[in-house]
C-alpha cells in the first residue's frame, strides 16, 4: 500500500473509532446492566439474569407504554401523511407560483423551531384559562376547556403539535416531488375521463410510491423520538395516558426509582423491536 | 364522428399572440395534418381543441357543439401524445382500460374491448407487462390503443412518431394510415414532418407564426404551392429559388437573372414587365441535357458535389452564387468537377412575387 492510499484511512479511523465508541459502547452497556440490578442509589448491584425482562412483561404501567407509544406511531404517521399529501395537491393545484413559494416558506418554519420551543408554545396554546385555542370555547360556554388534562384528548392534543411540525413540511416535500412529474400523464388522464381527485388518486399518488414510502419511514423514525414534545407537554399524564416507552423508561430509571437496570431493559426490548419491526417492514414494502 | 369548426381562434399568453384569428373547417371523417416548423402553433392549437389549453377568442365546436368551457374528457376526443404519456405504474391492460374504468362501463365489457383492440394492435403478448418494459413503438400503438378503445369522436395526434427511429416511424405510419381507412374517425395530426404529412394527409394545413400559409390536399400543396414559404418548406429536396426580372417577349416572358433566361408561356404567370421575381425549380424538374451555349431554360455550371440516394443522386452546383440542387438518376450521374447543363422544363417552373411573397401562378382554367 503506498502513503497516498493510505492517507484516507489516516484521516478518517479516528473520527470513525470516535463515532462508533459513543454508539456501540452505550448500546453494550446498556444491554449489560439491564442483566443486573443496579440502581442509582447504591453503588453495586449484582448478576439477575432475564429477570428484568421477565418483570417488564407483568408491569402493567409498562403494557400501557407500549400501547401509548404503538398509538403515538399509528396516528402521527399516517396523520402527518394525510396531511402532507392533503395540502401538497391543494398547493399544487390552486397556487399559483408565488403563492406556492410564501405557503413553502411559512410551512417549513413549525419545522425549524426546536421541538421543545414548539411544545411550550402550544403548551401556552391549550392552556385551560389563558390559551389562545381554548379561549372560544371558553367564551361561549364560560367552561374552561382542558385538552392536556383529559385522559380522552391528551395524546390526540399532543400529537396535533406533531403533526403541525412535520406534516406542513412534509407537505412541501409533496409539493415538490409533485412538481417533478411529467404533465403528460396528467393530461392523458384529463382526457380519459378522470375527475381531478381520481388523476391524484389513480396517477400522480402511485407515481410518487417510491418516495412516499421513504417519507413514511422517516416519519415512522422520527415519530419514535418524540420525548421533548411528550415531555414538555404533559410529562406522561394524565396519570400514565401519555406515557411511552421512553418516557416511561427515564422515569422508572431518573425520576421515581432510580432503577436504571430495569429501564436500561426497555430501552433494550425497544431497540430489538424496532430493529425487528423496521426490517420487516422495509423488506416488505421494497419491491 | 364529428366534424370540427375553428372560428376565429386566437391564443395569447400575457402579452404575446402566439395564433391570431385562425379559421378552419375540418370534416366528418376527414384526415387533417398541421404541418409547419416548431413554434408555429400547430400543438398549441390541437391543445387548445383538446382542451388542454385556454381558447383565448374564438370558438370551437366539435359536432355542432361549441366544447370551449368543456372539460377535455367531455369533448369526445382522444389524444396520443409525442412521448407516449403512459401511466408508467400501471399495466398495459390497465393503461388501455383506465379511460373505460373512469367512465364506469363493465368489467366484462372493458375486458372485450381491451382484447378486442389490443387485437388489432397486436399488443396481446405485451398486456400484463408495464410500459418501460415495451419498445418506443409499442409504447406508442399502447398510446394509440388508449385512446381508440374509447371511441372517440376525433382522434388527436401530437407529433406521434417523432420519438421513433426511421424505420419504425415508416412503419407506424403506414398502421395510422391503415387504422383511419378502417375506423374513419375524423383526426387531426400535427406534425413537422413533410412526410408523415404527405403521405397520411387528406388536406394538409401548413401553419407558420400562427397562421394558415395554405390549406389544401398534398398534391395541392406539392405541385401549386401558394407563397414562397409553403414551397420552401414541401418537397425534399428543397426547392431551388433564384432572382429573375420578368420581361415581356411579344408571345411569352422572359425571366432573366444572373446567368440565366428562361422562356415561360404568357398562360402560365400572371405577371407584368419588370416584375421582381424569385423563381422556383423543384431538383427534379432537371434533367441533364447535352450543351448549353445560347440556350434558354438551362441551369448549367460546375458540379461540386454529388450525394448518392440509392435510386437517385443529388447534384449540386452554383449558377450567379446560387446552390442549385439537381435530382438525377444515379445510373447517369455526373462526377465532381465536371460542367454539365440541365435543361427545366417550363412547366414546372413556380415563380413568387418577390416583395410579397405570393405565387403568380395563374389558376388553372
Amino acid at each position: 500500500m503506498t502513503s497516498r492510499t493510505r492517507l484516507p484511512t489516516i484521516f478518517l479511523a479516528p473520527p470513525l473509532l470516535i463515532l462508533a465508541a459513543l454508539a456501540f459502547v452505550p448500546t453494550a452497556y446498556a444491554v449489560y446492566i439491564s442483566f443486573r440490578n443496579r440502581e442509582l442509589s447504591r453503588p453495586d448491584g449484582s448478576f439477575v439474569g432475564l429477570a428484568n425482562y421477565i418483570d417488564l412483561f407483568s408491569d402493567r404501567r409498562f403494557v400501557n407504554a407500549v400501547g401509548v407509544s404503538l398509538t403515538w406511531e399509528l396516528v402521527t404517521v399516517t396523520l402527518t401523511l394525510l396531511v402532507a399529501v392533503a395540502l401538497g395537491i391543494l398547493l399544487f393545484e390552486f397556487a399559483s407560483a408565488r403563492q406556492r413559494a410564501v405557503l413553502t416558506l411559512v410551512f417549513l418554519v413549525p419545522v425549524i423551531l426546536p421541538r421543545v420551543s414548539a411544545a411550550f408554545v402550544w403548551k401556552f396554546a391549550f392552556h385551560p384559562l389563558y390559551g389562545i385555542v381554548t379561549y372560544p370555547y371558553k367564551a361561549i360556554t364560560g367552561q374552561p376547556l382542558d385538552l392536556l388534562s383529559n385522559p380522552a384528548t391528551a395524546l390526540m392534543t399532543v400529537a396535533l403539535v406533531d403533526v403541525w411540525q412535520w406534516g406542513l413540511f412534509f407537505a412541501v416535500i409533496v409539493l415538490k416531488l409533485l412538481e417533478t412529474l411529467p404533465p403528460q400523464p396528467f393530461e392523458a388522464a384529463r382526457l380519459d375521463h378522470a375527475r381531478p381527485w381520481e388523476i391524484y388518486l389513480y396517477v400522480a399518488l402511485p407515481m410518487l410510491k417510491a418516495p412516499l414510502i421513504s417519507l413514511t419511514f422517516i416519519k415512522m423514525i422520527e415519530s419514535l423520538r418524540a420525548f421533548d414534545l411528550i415531555y414538555v407537554m404533559t410529562r406522561g399524564g394524565p396519570g400514565i395516558t401519555t406515557e411511552t416507552l421512553d418516557m416511561y423508561a427515564f422515569s422508572q430509571g431518573f425520576i421515581e426509582s432510580g432503577r436504571i437496570s430495569y429501564a436500561s431493559g426497555m430501552a433494550v426490548l425497544m431497540m430489538l423491536a424496532t430493529t425487528v419491526i423496521f426490517t420487516v417492514i422495509w423488506k416488505r414494502v421494497k419491491p | 364522428m364529428a366534424n370540427i369548426v375553428c372560428s376565429h381562434i386566437d391564443k395569447a399568453y400575457g402579452a404575446i399572440t402566439v395564433i391570431k384569428d385562425f379559421n378552419l373547417e375540418i370534416a366528418d371523417h376527414e384526415f387533417v395534418v398541421f404541418l409547419g416548423p416548431s413554434g408555429c402553433g400547430k400543438s398549441t392549437l390541437l391543445r387548445m381543441i383538446a382542451g388542454l389549453e385556454e381558447i383565448s377568442g374564438g370558438e370551437v365546436s366539435i359536432a355542432g357543439r361549441t366544447v370551449n368551457d368543456l372539460e377535455p374528457r367531455d369533448r369526445g376526443v382522444a389524444m396520443v401524445f409525442q412521448n407516449y404519456a403512459l401511466y408508467p405504474h400501471m399495466t398495459i391492460y390497465d393503461n388501455i382500460a383506465f379511460g373505460l374504468k373512469r367512465m364506469k362501463v363493465e368489467k366484462a365489457e372493458i375486458d372485450n374491448r381491451v382484447r378486442a383492440v389490443a387485437g388489432t394492435l397486436g399488443l396481446e403478448p405485451y398486456l400484463a407487462r408495464k410500459p418501460t418494459e415495451l419498445s418506443g413503438g409499442q409504447q406508442q400503438r399502447v398510446a394509440i390503443a388508449r385512446a381508440m378503445i374509447k371511441t372517440p369522436r376525433v382522434f388527436l395526434f401530437d407529433e406521434p412518431l417523432s420519438n421513433l427511429d426511421a424505420k419504425l416511424r415508416n412503419h407506424m405510419r403506414v398502421e395510422i394510415a391503415r387504422l383511419h381507412q378502417s375506423l374513419k374517425t375524423t383526426t387531426i395530426y400535427v406534425t413537422h414532418d413533410q412526410l408523415e404529412a404527405m403521405t397520411l394527409a387528406d388536406r394538409i394545413v401548413l401553419m407558420k407564426g400562427g397562421a394558415i400559409e395554405q390549406a389544401g390536399t398534398p398534391t395541392e400543396i406539392y405541385q401549386r404551392p401558394r407563397t414562397l414559404f409553403v414551397a420552401g418548406f414541401i418537397g425534399t429536396p428543397n426547392m431551388n429559388f433564384l432572382d429573375v426580372t420578368a420581361r415581356n417577349d411579344g408571345e411569352a416572358w422572359l425571366l432573366e437573372g444572373d446567368g440565366l433566361r428562361f422562356r415561360v408561356g404568357r398562360e402560365r404567370f400572371d405577371i407584368r414587365e419588370g416584375q421582381a421575381l424569385t423563381l422556383g425549380v423543384r431538383p427534379s424538374s432537371l434533367s441533364i441535357s447535352g450543351n448549353a451555349e445560347g440556350r434558354e431554360n438551362i441551369l448549367s455550371g460546375l458540379i461540386d458535389l454529388v450525394e448518392f440516394h440509392g435510386d437517385n443522386a443529388l447534384v449540386s452546383f452554383r449558377v450567379g452564387g446560387v446552390e442549385i440542387g439537381a435530382l438525377v438518376p444515379a445510373s447517369n450521374r455526373p462526377k465532381t468537377g465536371m460542367t454539365v447543363a440541365f435543361s427545366v422544363p417550363a412547366e414546372s417552373l413556380h415563380a413568387f412575387d418577390r416583395a410579397t411573397g405570393l405565387s403568380v401562378l395563374r389558376d388553372r382554367p
